[in-house]
């Protein structure tokens, strides 16, 4: 009754072929909405948050849903709203190198379009090609190359955001340099919707590398001083890797053939440098290193096997969990050694990877529900001794019912709930997907 | 001497005086003059005391004292803020933090450092410089500014074109916030911490959120090979558009600056000068950075775009001696408009590059219309442009003038799409102008953040933001402060 009623009431902003009344129970992942809805514009995303505002709907922002086993711990909301039709370049200044696009844009096609300009965005998130730039600005998700590009916070330089009474706020522009008012930009990349819908981002552009390559390093086993020593080195040279990213064994052998703890170097300039710093690398590697060198497309299919790892986004037999940690660059190598330990301990597929220049790893679990948690506790516990965090990225809905997903809430907790209760007072937005309940 | 005169004076100064120590608090009058204003002049207002904690906690305290007798109070670091935003508007206890100036760790491995607020920007890279690190925001300010004024302020600097600003290097943060509470924002350097990024919403919000009291900033190598490029043009138009073209070229160069006519006049007339031709219309100032071999042939294209764009000299610097004469020119920038002008007025606008041309056209329309000379030196790399409108305050109206003509400028940069400011903030100079850029739905969407951290508006009240029942209070004090510039 109450779900016809609000079929008929969303008729009015949303022409009815954009309107689902979902399934029930079949979703193991959560977070969607008992009606869907595909707004194709900004108005009508308005009119959605304004009528949902002033009714107290609950709203489950899709993009898609790459994420959606991040957070959250209800299966559906009352509407989701999904940004699947929501899509499109609005401007693209080729010469000022900023582009402006619908939220629900996908991140590969985006990628495609500006390579015809030699030009890029700077990020490089996971399953690029179904991940929409909204989603992957809300869940603030990055890749190995945050090394040497940064994340959303320095390639984000405006937002359009509809807000939850309905009203349409810019934050930031589209210069690359700006500091007027507040910077509300950051307020929202990070944010996993809970504040506001995007609707327009403005992004600042980079030139496509002349040239790239990826150096994989195979360290034998039993070396791990090698492997922090070399790290280490790498890192206090004058060389500028985009990634340098540890592989868990495991990871290793799934995407290089050897099941050893691997080091993929990033490097793109132009061609006499990258050789140049391929070199260097060659130069200071352990003499039993394996080394090998994927040049251009083949380093570029490196990278795009790598983005697809982990979940498929479906149900499995097995459990599957995704963890991303942070911990101070070099404790990376504890994080992954230990995945690789309670792989045999556990008997999980355990699959890890860390950046030794920014400390963010993901750790892709698999195997029984109660294995997964013990061992989701055991990385807790040394994120926690290493003075980072780990949260879940990934996880079914039932084991986040048991599990928080964000970890403990910070000491400066307050500040955040306020955020939240000013923006969203009716908590109508993602209600309870991010941190301690916001 | 302290003691004799604190018993006469009123208790809000005795209790300070009781959390800083007597020796760390400055009251009467002659001693407050001096922070009256900071690197923006033209409001003036006296402060009802400067404290100099020695701590986070006592910072702390004094927050804490201020919220229970309803004292405003802000912070202050060096004052070479050129917005106001350190300006005394309501009478505020001052909380400087120039005392609280140590390194407190630098970590080589995981490439971050540690620094108290008060630390001077420069010092930074000069404590690392013999390990090859370095910090890579560089206001021109930085032999003087504090790391603490650069994250209230987001500060930039000419290489921050490849290296991005201060919000770009910060990594953690402590902070008082207004309430007195001391929070700790992932001053270990972990990246990504669950929440809402209040490292990048405090960083930039000039002083209204909260005291920053301890800074884990992002250090970096470096790089292995630098070269300079000047660049002489006759026509502007041909400077802008090289400009465009090194850009589109795939290029990201470490810092691409230039500077236009009565700029370069200025900066001949001064204590640097380096030889530059009067007689051309603009100059740029190109850096490149980073593997040596790399850098060889990026040097090449420059010189290419250059040509084709009609430059009548280009040079590449021949040693570091000479790099540093060509930087320490362009960085005494503003300072050296003293030399052709009583008085001058920085602004800070930004546009997207590729309006350069129509831009400074309309700049130098406004010149004519006010009869002021205005000088453009500026970030062209990212379409940062800091007009200086030179005037003379002793000539009736001229203040006014020269502030209207600034404000015009801004106008002009907001039409073409850019904003009001890229690095010096709005603090009180451009809070009306913050119009032209955001709706009033837009500024309450700020200031209800502001209210979330600020809820009694005691910390650094009345700026950043348009408030309509100040106009008119405003007025009356910029002409009051007219002698500033005298
Ligand atoms: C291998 C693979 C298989 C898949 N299989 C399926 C499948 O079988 N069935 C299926 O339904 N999907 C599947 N997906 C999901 C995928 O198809 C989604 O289409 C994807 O496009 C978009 O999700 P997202 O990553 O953009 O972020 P989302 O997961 O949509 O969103 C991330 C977070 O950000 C929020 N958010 C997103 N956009 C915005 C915005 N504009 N403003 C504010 N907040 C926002 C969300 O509410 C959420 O909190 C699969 C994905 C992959 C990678
Ligand atoms: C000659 C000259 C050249 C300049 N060049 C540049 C340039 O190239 N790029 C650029 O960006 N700026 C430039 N500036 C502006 C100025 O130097 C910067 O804004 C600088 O960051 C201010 O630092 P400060 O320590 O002087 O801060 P102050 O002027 O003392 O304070 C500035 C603001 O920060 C707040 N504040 C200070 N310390 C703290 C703290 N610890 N916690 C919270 N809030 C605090 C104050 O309340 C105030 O609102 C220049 C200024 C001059 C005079």
């Amino acid at each position: 009754m109450i779900t016809s009623n609000l079929l008929n009431d969303l008729q009015m902003f949303v022409s009815s072929e954009r309107i689902v009344k979902a399934q029930n129970g079949d979703d193991f992942l959560g977070n969607s909405g008992r009606i869907v809805v595909k707004p194709e514009s900004e108005e009508e995303i308005t009119k959605i948050l304004q009528y949902a505002n002033l009714h107290n709907r609950k709203i489950s922002i899709v993009a898609g849903g790459t994420k959606r086993g991040f957070g959250g711990t209800t299966e559906a909301e009352d509407i989701g709203v999904s940004l699947e039709n929501f899509k499109g370049i609005t401007e693209h200044a080729v010469g000022d190198m900023t582009l402006t696009v619908k939220s629900g844009t996908p991140f590969k096609e985006l990628q495609a379009y500006l390579a015809q300009y030699n030009q890029k965005i700077s990020l490089d998130p996971f399953y690029p090609e179904r991940a929409t730039i909204g989603g992957i600005i809300a869940a603030n998700d990055s890749g190995p190359k945050r090394l040497g590009y940064g994340s959303a916070r320095d390639a984000v330089i405006g937002f359009r955001i509809a807000y939850p009474d309905g009203s349409v706020i810019r934050s930031g522009g589209k210069v690359v340099k700006n500091v007027a008012g507040y910077d509300m930009n950051k307020l929202f990349i990070g944010s996993m919707g809970t504040i506001g819908v995007l609707t327009e981002v403005t992004l600042k552009l980079r030139p496509l590398p002349q040239y790239e390559s990826v150096i994989l390093l195979a360290f034998p086993d039993g070396h791990h001083e090698w492997l922090k020593s070399f790290a280490a080195e790498l890192l206090d040279s004058m060389m500028e890797p985009i990634a340098l990213e540890l592989l868990s064994p495991t990871l290793s052998e799934d995407l290089t053939g050897h099941r050893n703890y691997t080091v993929a170097i990033s490097f793109e300039d132009v061609e006499t440098s990258v050789h140049y710093q391929e070199e260097f690398v060659k130069k200071i590697s352990p003499p039993s290193v394996n080394v090998s060198i994927l040049e251009k497309e083949k380093a570029c299919q490196f990278w795009e096997q790598f983005y697809n790892i982990g979940p498929k986004v479906t149900e499995t037999k097995e459990t599957e969990a995704t963890l991303k940690m942070g911990v101070v660059n070099l404790d990376v190598i504890r994080v992954i050694q230990e995945c690789e330990y309670m792989s045999d301990v556990h008997h999980l597929k355990i699959e890890g990877h860390g950046g030794l220049g920014h400390g963010l790893c993901h750790v892709h679990l698999s195997g029984a529900a109660e294995d997964v948690k013990t061992a989701i506790g055991q990385l807790r516990k040394l994120a926690t001794e290493l003075n980072g965090y780990a949260v879940l990225k990934y996880l079914p809905l039932k084991l986040r019912q048991e599990i928080t997903v964000w970890g403990e809430r910070p000491s400066y907790f307050f500040w955040l709930e306020g955020i939240k209760e000013k923006i969203d007072p009716k908590k109508i937005l993602n209600p309870g997907r991010f941190v301690g309940g916001i | 001497m302290v003691k004799k005169s604190m018993q006469t004076i009123d208790k809000d100064i005795m209790n300070l005086a009781k959390i800083v120590g007597e020796k760390e608090i400055l009251f009467k009058q002659a001693d407050l003059l001096a922070y009256d204003c900071d690197g923006f002049t033209i409001h003036k207002h006296l402060p009802k005391a400067v404290v100099f904690p020695n701590s986070t906690k006592e910072v702390a305290e004094v927050v804490k004292y201020c919220n229970a007798n309803q004292l405003p109070f802000l912070a202050r670091g060096a004052g070479t803020g050129l917005s106001g935003g350190a300006i005394p508007l309501n009478g505020e206890v001052i909380i400087s933090l120039v005392k609280m100036k140590r390194l407190l760790s630098v970590d080589l491995e995981n490439r971050r450092a540690v620094v108290e607020p008060g630390f001077v920007n420069l010092k930074l890279t000069n404590s690392i410089a013999d390990k090859g690190y370095y910090y890579a925001p560089d206001p021109s300010s930085q032999y003087a500014c504090t790391i603490g004024g650069n994250v209230a302020e987001n500060a930039g600097g000419a290489h921050c074109l490849k290296y991005g600003v201060t919000t770009n290097h910060i990594l953690g943060l402590e902070v008082v916030m207004p309430s007195g509470e001391i929070i700790d924002i992932s001053t270990n350097g972990v990246l990504d911490l669950p929440g809402y990024d209040l490292l990048g919403l405090l960083t930039g919000s000039e002083g209204t959120l909260g005291i920053v009291t301890k800074i884990t900033v992002r250090i970096l190598k470096n790089p292995e090979a630098k070269q300079t490029v000047l660049a002489y043009f006759d026509k502007v138009e041909d400077g802008s558009q090289a400009v465009s073209d090194i850009i589109s070229s795939g290029i990201v160069p470490a810092a691409l600056e230039m500077m236009d006519k009565i700029a370069i006049e200025g900066v001949e007339s001064a204590a640097f000068p380096v030889g530059h031709p009067k007689d051309i219309e603009a100059l740029l100032l190109i850096e490149v950075d980073g593997i040596s071999v790399g850098i060889t042939e990026q040097i090449k294209q420059i010189l290419e775009v250059c040509k084709t764009r009609n430059v009548r000299e280009v040079k590449v610097a021949q040693s570091e001696e000479e790099r540093g004469r060509w930087w320490a020119n362009r960085k005494t920038g503003f300072g050296a408009m003293g030399a052709i002008s009583p008085d001058y007025l920085v602004q800070d606008g930004v546009i997207p590059r590729s309006r350069l041309p129509e831009v400074l056209a309309r700049i130098n329309k406004i010149s004519e219309e006010s009869g002021l000379r205005i000088a453009n030196i500026f970030h062209a790399g990212d379409g940062n442009l800091h007009p200086l409108v030179l005037f003379d305050a002793r000539q009736p109206g001229q203040t006014e003038k020269a502030l209207a003509a600034g404000s015009e400028c801004l106008r002009v940069c907001a039409d073409v799409g850019g904003t009001i400011t890229g690095e010096h903030g709005v603090g009180i100079e451009k809070r009306e102008e913050m119009r032209f850029v955001f709706t009033e739905r837009e500024i309450a969407a700020q200031t209800d953040i502001r209210d979330v951290f600020n809820p009694h508006n005691l910390l650094n009240a009345g700026k950043l933001f348009p408030s309509p029942g100040r106009c008119a209070e405003v007025k009356k004090e910029m002409k009051n402060g007219r002698e500033a510039f005298a």
